[in-house]
């Protein structure tokens, strides 16, 4: 019985432990396949405005964006930069000039909080001024901190 | 006419070779400055352009069509064998001919991708893209950049071409594309290219319409402007 109990304990502790320190590589795949999220959800709230205007969908595009948004601070940790090995576009300023790069991040949930406010509201033009301050954030973040392919 | 010389390139050609030119540079300035307005607007002229290029193929001047240039292959073989001796062509010559399907085929490949393609945050895409998956545009942007660097490989190619006729063969390819005029070869006698110009603006207008259609993305009432 108590034997059991440890095991539990250690291999609750190493289950536990493995999940922080996920390698590089993993944590990179997790914050490309968000960003990958994110992106398929703007391309669907383009669409609905260019075409359908479904409410719903747009919501829930909206709250993936958002969702997705809050994921991805903690999925920068040090060292899954260029220097990790494994193919990145996050530049070195990300851990250089961190609050710039947490300002940026910051600005998107908060963004993207106003656009799932407004996306099932039935007006298209503020849907559209919204979805183009979330790109411009998305942009802005971009431009300093990610390698132009 | 200037004693000597025939007309060999009709106006439209010779306008969609010089524009299509000047577009291509434009969209990729554009595109490798993310100015995207600009790179689309640029593309849908390309796309009118090649359009045209190919209903010239069928109504254009004789030089301008494909069943005067697009030859076997025998008679292809036949030219490279003697490229630099041959008197100046009337029009493409047998191996140039398949040079331009080449790059038509690549542009439009480029073009008809852009038009799919979609960047990697979802903010920027073709006119046509909300008809596929985001994956989709995905591999549409792909094929876009493949095809762009396969359009500039055939460009240099073409530029080759024409530097080697220049230099080592002494014949002026670029003269003939600005005015429209070869030089006879001594006792050639050609008749100059004549086209319509009521066909062309037939056609010219049906595309017009197309293209415009396409740049809605065939969505004639939209919701709001993205």
């Amino acid at each position: 019985m108590m034997r059991s109990a440890v095991l539990a304990l250690v291999l609750a502790a190493t289950g536990a432990s493995l999940a922080v320190a996920a390698s590089p590589a993993d944590t990179i795949a997790a914050r490309q396949a968000n960003f990958k999220k994110m992106g398929g959800a703007m391309k669907v709230i383009k669409d609905e405005l260019a075409g359908g205007a479904d409410k719903a969908k747009m919501v829930g595009a909206a709250k993936t964006i958002a969702a997705v948004a809050r994921a991805q601070g903690p999925l920068f940790p040090k060292g899954t930069g260029p220097g990790a090995g494994v193919k990145t576009d996050a530049l070195p300023a990300i851990w250089t000039d961190r609050a710039t790069f947490d300002g940026h991040a910051k600005k998107l949930i908060a963004e993207a909080d106003k656009l799932v406010a407004v996306a099932g509201s039935g007006n298209a033009a503020a849907v559209a001024a919204q979805f183009k301050a979330v790109g411009g954030t998305c942009g802005g973040c971009h431009k300093a901190f990610r390698a132009d392919d | 006419m200037t004693e000597g010389k025939v007309g060999v390139w009709d106006v439209p050609v010779r306008l969609f070779h010089w524009s299509l030119l000047g577009l291509f540079c434009f969209s990729w300035w554009s595109g490798e400055n993310h100015e995207m307005d600009w790179h689309r607007q640029s593309g849908l002229l390309v796309l009118a352009l090649l359009l045209f290029r190919l209903f010239w193929g069928l109504a254009g001047s004789r030089t301008a069509r494909f069943a005067q240039f697009l030859r076997g292959p025998g008679d292809v073989i036949a030219y490279a064998r003697k490229a630099g001796d041959e008197h100046p062509t009337d029009g493409h010559n047998p191996l140039g001919g398949w040079s331009v399907a080449a790059l038509l085929l690549v542009l439009l490949t480029l073009v008809g991708a852009g038009l799919f393609a979609v960047d990697v945050d979802g903010l920027e895409s073709g006119p046509l893209a909300d008809y596929i998956s985001f994956d989709a545009g995905r591999q549409a942007s792909e094929i876009h950049e493949i095809a762009f660097k396969a359009a500039l490989a055939l460009i240099g190619l073409h530029v080759c071409a024409i530097g080697y006729y220049q230099f080592l063969v002494g014949r002026d390819l670029v003269s003939p594309m600005i005015t429209g005029k070869r030089e006879l070869a001594p006792g050639e006698s050609a008749e100059g290219v004549r086209w319509s110009p009521l066909r062309a603006a037939i056609g010219l207008a049906v595309i017009a319409a197309l293209v415009w259609a396409v740049s809605k993305g065939f969505h004639f009432s939209s919701a709001g402007e993205v």
